[in-house]
This record gives C-alpha cells, sequence and structure tokens, in this order.
C-alpha cells in the first residue's frame, strides 16, 4: 500500500530524516511514535504527500507520488486526515464541513457516517455549538467520508480526555479492520494497544 | 453557499469591503452623471435650435468667441436656410451673486425661454431664470455695473439656464464687448448641410462653421470635461481596488488555517481562488447596487440644491449604468487577484505543524 525508499529531508542545511525504507501494507494500524524533533511531522507530511521528501521516493497503491498528475484530487479520493486541533471550519455546520471534504458521489453517505460515528443528531449544529471529542468525531467523519484507502492522523487525541480518546482510537481500529490503512503520529503510548504495526523515530531514523 | 457563509462570519471585515466598493463607485457614478448631465445641457443648448453653428476662428470655447452679429443678413439669403438667431454667453456677478450665466440673444430666440410672468425683455430689461429668481424679490437688478429692470422670470429644460439670465444681444453686446458669441443656423433640407456650410465658410475667413452635431463631438470643453471626469474616476477605480487588496489581504491572512484545511481535503487553488473571487464578486454587485441608489437620490437632490442654481445637473443613463457596473466587476476581480493567489498557496502542512507531532 505504503513503500518508503530510501526518504531523507532537509530544511534547508539541516537535516531531519535520514535514509528512511519501510512498507506499511493495507489495512495496518501503524503507530508512528517518537519524542518531539524526531522528525514524525516531517514524516506524516510526507508519507500524506503534503510534503516533497528531499531525497527517496514514495509509492502509494503503486503508484509513485512524483507520477500523480493531480495531486489534489489524489489526495481527496485516497487519503483522510485527521488532526490534533479538529480544523473544522467555524461557519460551516457539521454537514457541511464533511460535504466540503466529499466527492460528488460520495455527499449522499453523510448521513450514514454520522450515524456509524453517533454524532447524526449533530448534522447541522456547528462547532462552536458541540463539545471537543464531538468536534473530533466530526473530523474522523469528515476523514472517511470518502473511504479513503489510508487515513493519516496527526495526535488526535491530543486535545481530548481520555473517554473521548478512546473513542476516537476505536473509530480508527474500525476503519483499520474494514481496509483502510491508518498511520498515527501521536506522544500516546495508548495507540499501542490499537497498532498492528509501530515505528519509533528518533533524530530523524527509525530505532 | 461556501462563499456566503464565510461573509456573513467575517461581517466586519466584509463591511468595511462594501464601505469601499460603495464609496468608490459611488464616486465614479456621481462624477460620470454629472459631467454627462453638463455636457448633454449644453449638447442640447446647441444641437435643439440649429442645425449650423458659426464661431469664431481659432477660438476654442464660446465665451472667448466674437462673430459678426450682420452676417445673419448674408446667410439667411442663402437657399434652404429656414433660420438664424445669435447668441452671446457669458458670466458675471449679478446683484449679490458672484457668478451666473448671462444670455444674449436675438428676439427671434426668447421663444425658447417659457416665460412663467412677465414678458421678453426690452432694451436695458432682463429675464430671469427659475432658480435665479428665487434670490431676488427686487424690481430691478445690477449686473456688471448696470441696472436693468426685471421683466419677468422663464423656466428652461436645461437645468443651467434656470440659474442665469436673458437679455437682448445688444445689451449684452455692450456688457461682454462683442457682436455674437455664436451664430446658429436652420435649415429646411436635411441633405442640403453641408452645401450650406461652404457656402457660410465662403462668406468671411474669420468665422469657423461646423454642424451642430460636429461641434459637439470636437468641442475641446467637452473633452476637457471629459477628460477630468475619466481621471477622477480613474483614481475613485484606483482607491477602491487598493481598499479591496488591503482589506481581503487582511481577511486572507486571519483564514489561513480555513485554506490550510481546503487545501489538505484536496481542494484544489482554483476552488479557493474562485470562492474568493465569488466573495469579493457578491459584495461588489451588493455594494454597486447600493451606490446606485444612493447616486440615484443625490442626483434628484441636486437640482433642488438652491446653492448650484440648478448648474449641476446628473444624468445617470443605462451606458453610464453599465460602464460603473464593469468597472465594479473589474474592480473587485482585480482587488482580490493577489489576496486569492496567496490564499490558495497556503501550505496546509501549517495544520501539522501547530499540532507539533
Amino acid at each position: 500500500m505504503i513503500k518508503v525508499s530510501n526518504i531523507s529531508h532537509f530544511y534547508g542545511v539541516e537535516q531531519v530524516l535520514y535514509d528512511l525504507s519501510f512498507e506499511i501494507k493495507s489495512g495496518e494500524f501503524l503507530f508512528l511514535s517518537g519524542e518531539s524533533g524526531s522528525g514524525k511531522s516531517t514524516l506524516l507530511s510526507i508519507l500524506s504527500t503534503l510534503l516533497k521528501p528531499s531525497k527517496g521516493e514514495l509509492l502509494i497503491d503503486g503508484e509513485s507520488v512524483d507520477k500523480i498528475s493531480n495531486i489534489d484530487y489524489f489526495r481527496q479520493s485516497k487519503i483522510g486526515f485527521v488532526f490534533q486541533f479538529h480544523y473544522l471550519i467555524n461557519y460551516l455546520s457539521v454537514y457541511e464541513n464533511i460535504a466540503l471534504a466529499a466527492l460528488e458521489d460520495k455527499k449522499q453517505n453523510i448521513n450514514k457516517v454520522l450515524g456509524e460515528l453517533g454524532i447524526a443528531e449533530l448534522s447541522s449544529r456547528y462547532p462552536n455549538e458541540i463539545s471537543g471529542g464531538q468536534r473530533q468525531r466530526v473530523a474522523v467523519a469528515r476523514a472517511l467520508i470518502n473511504e479513503p484507502k489510508i487515513i493519516f492522523a496527526d495526535e488526535p487525541t491530543g486535545s481530548l480526555d481520555s473517554k473521548n480518546s478512546t473513542i476516537v482510537y476505536g473509530l480508527l481500529q474500525n476503519a483499520a479492520k474494514k481496509g483502510t490503512t491508518v498511520v498515527v503520529a501521536s506522544h500516546d503510548m495508548q495507540i499501542e494497544n490499537y497498532a498492528t504495526q509501530i515505528i519509533r523515530l528518533k533524530d530523524g531514523q527509525i530505532l | 453557499m461556501i462563499s456566503l457563509k464565510a461573509l456573513t462570519k467575517n461581517r466586519f471585515k466584509s463591511l468595511l469591503i462594501f464601505s469601499s466598493i460603495t464609496i468608490a463607485v459611488m464616486a465614479i457614478f456621481l462624477i460620470s452623471s454629472v459631467s454627462h448631465g453638463i455636457i448633454g445641457m449644453y449638447s442640447k443648448m446647441i444641437k435643439t435650435d440649429g442645425d449650423i453653428i458659426i464661431t469664431q476662428k481659432g477660438i476654442s470655447d464660446t465665451f472667448f468667441s466674437n462673430v459678426d452679429i450682420l452676417l445673419m443678413d448674408k446667410i439667411e439669403k442663402i437657399e434652404h436656410v429656414s433660420s438664424s438667431y445669435a447668441m452671446i454667453v457669458g458670466a458675471s456677478p449679478i446683484g449679490h451673486i458672484p457668478i451666473a450665466g448671462i444670455y444674449g440673444t436675438t428676439a427671434n430666440h426668447f421663444s425658447h425661454y417659457k416665460l412663467s410672468s412677465g414678458g421678453y425683455p426690452k432694451k436695458n430689461e432682463v429675464i430671469l431664470g427659475t432658480n435665479i429668481a428665487k434670490q431676488f424679490s427686487t424690481s430691478d437688478i445690477n449686473i456688471g455695473n448696470r441696472e436693468f429692470k426685471i421683466s419677468g422670470t422663464y423656466s428652461s429644460e436645461i437645468g443651467f439656464e434656470e440659474g442665469g439670465v436673458v437679455m437682448n444681444i445688444e445689451d449684452a453686446g455692450k456688457l461682454f464687448n462683442r457682436s455674437a458669441s455664436f451664430i446658429l443656423v436652420s435649415c429646411d433640407s436635411p441633405s442640403e448641410i453641408d452645401e450650406i456650410v461652404k457656402k457660410i465658410s465662403a462668406l468671411d475667413s474669420e468665422i469657423e462653421v461646423k454642424t451642430t452635431q460636429n461641434f459637439v463631438k470636437e468641442y475641446n470643453q467637452f473633452k476637457i470635461i471629459e477628460n477630468s471626469s475619466f481621471v477622477i474616476s480613474f483614481l475613485a477605480f484606483a482607491m477602491g481596488l487598493m481598499g479591496i487588496a488591503s482589506v481581503m489581504s487582511m481577511i486572507v491572512n486571519s483564514r489561513k488555517e480555513e485554506f490550510g484545511i481546503m487545501r489538505a481535503l484536496g481542494k484544489s487553488r482554483l476552488f479557493i481562488i474562485k470562492n474568493l473571487f465569488f466573495e469579493t464578486l457578491v459584495m461588489s454587485v451588493s455594494a454597486y447596487l447600493f451606490a446606485l441608489v444612493l447616486s440615484l437620490g443625490i442626483l434628484a437632490l441636486l437640482p433642488h440644491i438652491e446653492m448650484l442654481q440648478g448648474y449641476v445637473n446628473g444624468t445617470l443613463s443605462l451606458q453610464i449604468s453599465l460602464y460603473v457596473l464593469f468597472s465594479t466587476i473589474l474592480m473587485a476581480l482585480f482587488g482580490s487577484l493577489i489576496p486569492a493567489w496567496i490564499a490558495s498557496k497556503t501550505d496546509p502542512i501549517l495544520l501539522i505543524n501547530q499540532g507539533c507531532a
């Protein structure tokens, strides 16, 4: 599903990733762990096609990311994101936030996804009218709406209490069980209970 | 849909853009309307009462032109000339009013001024336009250190004529030391006009003879008014554009996170640019309509402002309205171009970096 070959990355003259190579199979729940400054954010940005690596190659679903002509469409159709902060758009309702991310033929599934995540009643509410845990569940719904092949989650429970964290991990685990590859970057060691693969980073290298 | 919601969410900044566009559009509307109004009134005054105009050669402004009134006798003998009249246009202090228009004309043109009271002026008499008459309750009036008896009042379809006085051309000649500013000639056969122009030109080497249509097209004063109007309109356009650009830059900066989300969700740069263009366009068209209503109100008030004595009138034609609409849309598009471009380049990585994973 994801093949990383000899990826290195520099910010100016400073090298932050050193010749990383690994593979993530379909349906894996990958835990990307490491201290602050270990290179997690950079690796996640590269894996999610938001950042081009200085060296090396990234293959997603057998396709070299460098050779994808419409990266925007690729990202919208094949990748879902869950960020530390929910990053919902405040002036759009829950339904509209999800519709913004949805492909045309997936818009009909919005209410179904909201129902599966137990937040159907929030559909017409605005982000500032719901709790932090509910917002993050909406963010997960937004990531799932296009039935992506991969979900990238960056500290998805960083701003949640343990109860809501468990709910969010459960939702991501369910997605992985249905065949979606889930990549989570976090400090939270609780994820180890859900992960099927763990990559530990230190100073830009895999331990 | 997203654009409309974004506008209501950013109410204060949207209002700033709306206001700057409204002011710019109103300025363009008013300056264009007033300049067209002035040109329209003067053109109408010349075009409705004659087919050919005779002015002094080499003098670009009718105010300074001096044509021999005796030419009228020779002109009226030319075949297909039905009538002619001469006129002196000038400006002078009238009573306590520092400056007002004075129209000296031959008696055969008095009927152009519709009498509201009294009779047409004889020697040393004047009739007052409706607007200027409101400022005098005496039976005599001082014009250029000479006393004239007020013989009546008149109204005219041409706004600025109502702010002036009419007298016979001999009296005006003494005031302004000239024979006539111009002579207007009417013909009974439109197809003969060019031939008549040639014949009149041959009468005197010191005159310039044109059809009134050509005169209006080529009149330097109109060109000056039009060019000034264009320059002021352009400045208003530039101010509006800069207003949009600066407020849009503020908006884009405060909504960076939102554009980062859109980019991360796979929305294209074009999607963001189109949305921002649409937001500006909605504000611009609303501001245009608001400015149109305000301008119509102001233009309707202008003729009733006593201080202006009817000299400033505006004509808001469909052509001006469309020209201003086009300018408004251009203003919106150019004003939001750079901010929208910057917004579309928002790097979604900022969302991950803020999380500091």
